[in-house]
């Protein structure tokens, strides 16, 4: 079997919709947190298979990876100090007990 | 001198209406400390000059060919409406007559408004009558004619409705502008559908039309059918009378212009109309119908009333009948003369009674009697009213009808029978009035102390007592009267015969002891049904009132529930919308991911819908 760029795309889709999934469904903030992080890896995945199968001499899309994880770094430990605030204010993350911001 | 009279004979309506205009200045609200009394004298002293001119016009304009002043009022596209007024002796003698009875009866109101404090507003309404009369009579215009009439259709609503706090006259007065209103507007249907027809609106051009006219016979009848129904009404004609009961609620002084000339202004248009009528068969038959009934039915209300202002108003409404028979049958003359005669008699009549009334304070005849030594010249004014009214030779009225019955005679229509009925019918009863007010002796102590009344009272009933009299020899002036040799002998006797046994039989029922008191027919339902005039009350109010009142509330319930709920559905569905759409603001950020999620989807199925359905075309071959 050769190694086509559709697989990547598909695995890539494949864990995005795995991270959409948690994203949506979990009740836990943290597990949110870690959902994101999947969505990121599967455009990583993404951005470094076009990289190595559209452009392989000048490879943006690493450089591209590189600035997405440093950034989802970034974003995590923001959103972790979100998630603590929440947590120091209202002793839960229970995604289900944010929804002050109702109609 | 008198030329300048005749010239400036529009100046007539003028003059009343400027005192309806001074006599606001004393209403009590405006003139809050020393009474309304000069509204009165202003009014009186207007009405005075307009007398004295039309005097000095009429003697101007006597053996003249009338004279034709136009004034203009308004000029639009296709229309010009010009005000033409006719200057002829008889339009002058109205103004006249109109006057008269109205000094007569502001001076009578001097008097009988004494401890009122309503004079500003009573004295003026008098003057927009007054001002309304003089103009109509004047008017050659049928536009303007009608215009008049409806001014005095809401004048007599206001002149009725003066002691407004009294129950009774509100719905008399509603009832008399209402009634009286329907036939104006159905009047309106007839003179708009005129004037394609002739082109005109002038009476004179009206009548050299029709000579010549030829209409459709539906379009004639239903012409002439609608310029009845004005007249029906003003005159208090069946069906159309009950609002003259009613407006009996009213003012004494105003009954007395209400009997004699408010309801000749009907019959007024209608003599000026009679060329048009005349087009359609129908119409001059339902004329006759229309007369020939109220005239009968009227006078046999008349006598079951024991309301003696009630029991004169359908003598007024019988009256008019005859007139709608005289105009029926072409004398519109006679029917002029009619009305001239009968004004004088019925005002009298109105205002003797006015005076027992005055201080006896109730108007049942049951309840008066008596009066006859205590009440001389009231009691005298009351005969010659009767005798004048009646077919008494040689008093007024003897001559209108002998003019009439004479010209049914030669016609050998059976219309005569009717006039002769109507004239024995009236004459009964007013002598049952008389016999039951002055005859007799004093039944209860309403009339056990009853003097007869100070000047304002007696000296115009007095004066008009004269008139009254010396109406037949008016008559002579003017060359009304038949020559001796001319009068038929069979007619004249009829008439007198006629009134000798209704004077009798009332005479013989009521000035006799031996006859119990009351009077008791044999059928007391006859009796009721006469006495509550043919339950004509209740028959408006099952009939017309009851359909409006269901069509008005049902189209009040359509209003309120289907038009207004409709409008009121799309505000509420908008309400309802917002209030159970906020919902989807559920304040869960994974519930708006989701949304997110789900727009995005659905927006690239639906982009991709193209590419997608032919994929489906290549996969399934």
């Amino acid at each position: 079997m050769h190694l086509q760029l559709q697989y990547f795309l598909l695995l890539g889709a494949a864990l995005f919709c795995i991270g959409i999934y948690g994203l949506i469904t979990s009740r836990n903030a943290v597990r949110v947190l870690m959902s994101i992080e999947l969505l990121l890896n599967a455009v990583n995945i993404n951005l470094m298979a076009f990289s190595n199968f559209l452009d392989p001499v000048t490879i943006k899309g690493q450089v591209f990876t590189v600035f997405v994880v440093t950034v989802a770094a970034a974003e995590a430990a923001v959103g972790l100090a979100i998630v603590l605030t929440i947590y120091r204010n209202r002793d839960t993350v229970d995604m289900e007990e944010f929804n002050l911001l109702k109609w | 001198m008198n030329q300048l009279f005749l010239q400036t004979v529009w100046l007539i309506p003028c003059y009343p209406l400027i005192g309806a205009v001074l006599s606001a200045l004393w209403f009590p609200g405006i003139t809050r400390l020393t009474g309304p009394r000069p509204a009165g004298y202003v009014n009186a002293i207007l009405t005075l000059i307009a007398f004295l001119h039309g005097i000095l016009a009429l003697s101007a304009t006597w053996n003249q060919p009338p004279l034709q002043i136009l004034i203009p009022w308004l000029k639009v596209a296709g229309l010009e409406l010009t005000i033409p007024l006719e200057i002829s002796s008889v339009t002058i003698g109205v103004t006249v007559l109109v006057t008269g009875l109205n000094l007569i009866a502001q001076i009578f109101a001097i008097g009988y408004m004494e401890m009122d404090w309503g004079w500003a507003r009573f004295y003026s309404m008098l003057g927009i009558f007054e001002a309304g009369m003089c103009g109509l009579a004047l008017c050659n215009s049928l536009f303007f004619s009608y215009m008049i009439l409806e001014v005095l259709t809401l004048g007599t609503y206001l002149l009725i409705g003066l002691w407004f706090n009294q129950s009774l006259v509100i719905t008399g007065a509603r009832d008399a502008f209402l009634t009286k209103r329907v036939g104006d507007l159905i009047l309106l249907m007839g003179v708009v559908a005129l004037l394609p027809l002739a082109g005109t609106w002038n009476f004179t051009e009206l009548a050299t039309w029709a000579k010549t006219a030829t209409i459709d016979p539906t379009v004639a009848t239903l012409l002439s059918l609608a310029l009845i129904a004005g007249p029906m009404g003003k005159c208090a004609q069946f069906p159309l009378h009950l609002w003259l009961d009613e407006a009996m609620e009213g003012p004494m002084p105003g009954t007395i212009l209400r009997n004699t000339v408010v309801v000749s202004t009907g019959a007024w248009v209608l003599i000026k109309l009679q060329p048009i009528i005349a087009l359609s068969p129908v119409g001059v038959a339902a004329i006759i119908f229309v007369g020939a009934v109220t005239a009968v039915g009227a006078s046999l209300i008349a006598i079951a009333q024991i309301d003696t202002k009630r029991s004169l108003s359908y003598s007024v409404s019988a009256y008019m009948g005859l007139v709608f028979i005289a105009v029926g049958t072409e004398q519109t003359e006679t029917a002029l003369t009619l009305l001239f005669t009968y004004a004088f008699a019925m005002s009298l009549l109105v205002m003797s009674v006015g005076n027992i009334i005055w201080n006896n304070i109730t108007q049942d005849l049951t309840q008066l009697g008596g009066l006859w030594s205590r009440r001389p010249i009231s009691g005298m004014a009351f005969v010659v009213g009767a005798v004048a009214l009646v077919a008494v030779p040689p008093f007024g009225c003897f001559w209108s009808m002998l003019k009439m019955c004479e010209h049914l005679w030669n016609d050998g229509n059976w219309l005569l029978l009717v006039v002769l009925v109507v004239n024995g019918l009236t004459a009964f009863s007013l002598t049952r009035e008389f016999s039951l007010i002055f005859g007799g002796k004093s039944r209860t102590a309403m009339t056990a102390r009853s003097p007869e009344l100070h000047w304002p009272f007696i000296l115009p009933m007095v004066i008009l007592m004269g008139f009254t009299l010396h109406v037949p020899l008016m008559l002579i002036q003017w060359q009304l009267l038949p020559a001796w040799a001319n009068i038929n002998i069979v007619v004249a006797g009829l008439l007198i015969a006629s009134t000798a046994i209704g004077f009798g039989s009332g005479v013989f029922v009521y000035l006799n002891d031996n006859f119990a008191k009351p009077v008791r027919l044999g059928s007391q339902a006859i009796q009721d049904f006469f006495a509550y005039d043919l339950y004509t009350a209740q028959l408006y109010r099952v009939s017309i009132v009851f359909v409006v009142d269901v069509v008005s509330k049902t189209i009040f319930w359509i209003d309120r529930f289907l038009v207004d709920g409709l409008v009121n559905f799309v505000g509420l569905a908008a309400v309802f919308s917002g209030q159970s759409l906020k919902y989807n603001v559920s304040g869960q950020t994974q519930f708006y991911a989701l949304t997110i999620l789900v727009g995005v989807a659905g927006l690239i199925l639906l982009l991709t819908l193209p590419i997608l359905s032919r994929l489906s075309l290549i996969v399934s071959g």
